[in-house]
């Protein structure tokens, strides 16, 4: 057993990499696809160059029922970006109104990999923890609260 | 000290994996595995504690360390958490490449 902090993914995607690396570094095209579902974007800047900013604002949407309107921020800084290969981001993350003393920080690193594979584009992700503040988890799971009675929503919609 | 800062040093996430293979160690069988002064290690397993990665219990003259299994459990569900937000996002951003194909395709008449 190992205590982890990280988790690594891997995807191909059949598109070619300059449009891999739009979607990640063209504020538009990240609002298409950073969710949640039924989570809004409300803003997304990005300053693509290392010190630059990084910054995504997730507000949670009518179907998140009692969450609805809640902001979950997170701002940080670029450390690595290699044009259409390599990105890297330092950031924290927080729940708007509920970080007075850092309760809800979750300071994390991301780290992106884009390689050509025979017109295809492979995606190599890793994305790692490194502190969270004592009311972070209680957050996280308030989100996921959310997502539940999403769901739960679903199901009756459908039964 | 929260959890992901007291694994970010390596001595104590040495000391935790060998607690997860070995069950329970002595203080003592703890300092003998490193290079470091017994109260470097001592000051270490502190941290464990406080943060609750590690239970101690006097046994005798000894004491003895344990994982603590919520705290673990508590990494293992970070994990989770964040490979199930990944997972879903990365699953999206096929979604979004694909509808662009489509639109690129169409637009060149190759479609």
């Amino acid at each position: 057993m190992e205590p982890i902090k990280e988790v690594t993914f891997e995807r191909t995607y059949d598109a070619p990499l300059e449009e891999v690396w739009q979607a990640w570094t063209d504020p538009k095209m990240i609002k298409q696809w950073w969710g949640p579902d039924n989570v809004t974007i409300p803003e997304c800047e990005v300053e693509l160059r290392v010190g630059g900013k990084i910054y995504i604002v997730m507000e949670a949407g009518e179907a998140m029922g009692s969450y609805k309107g809640t902001r979950w921020p997170m701002l940080g800084k670029f450390t690595v970006v290699e044009p259409k290969s390599k990105l890297s981001y330092d950031v924290h993350a927080w729940t708007e109104g509920h970080n007075d003393n850092g309760e809800t920080t979750i300071d994390q690193t991301t780290e992106m990999t884009l390689t050509e594979e025979n017109g295809k584009t492979k995606l190599n992700l890793k994305a790692t923890i490194h502190k969270t503040g004592p009311g972070a988890k209680m957050a996280v799971e308030g989100m996921q609260g959310g997502f539940t009675q999403q769901f739960a929503k679903l199901k009756k919609f459908l039964a | 000290m929260d959890i992901f800062t007291a694994i970010a040093e390596p001595t104590r996430r040495n000391i935790i994996e060998m607690l997860a293979s070995n069950g329970e160690l002595s203080a003592t069988d703890i300092s003998g595995k490193f290079h470091s002064s017994p109260p470097a290690i001592s000051q270490h397993l502190k941290v464990l504690r406080e943060a609750k990665l590690v239970r101690m219990e006097k046994r005798s003259r000894q004491r003895i360390y344990t994982i603590n299994p919520p705290a673990m459990k508590e990494l293992e569900q970070w994990a989770k958490q964040k490979t199930a937000l990944w997972d879903r996002r990365l699953d999206r951003l096929d979604k979004v490449l694909q509808a662009k194909k489509l639109k690129n395709e169409m637009k060149h008449g190759t479609y």
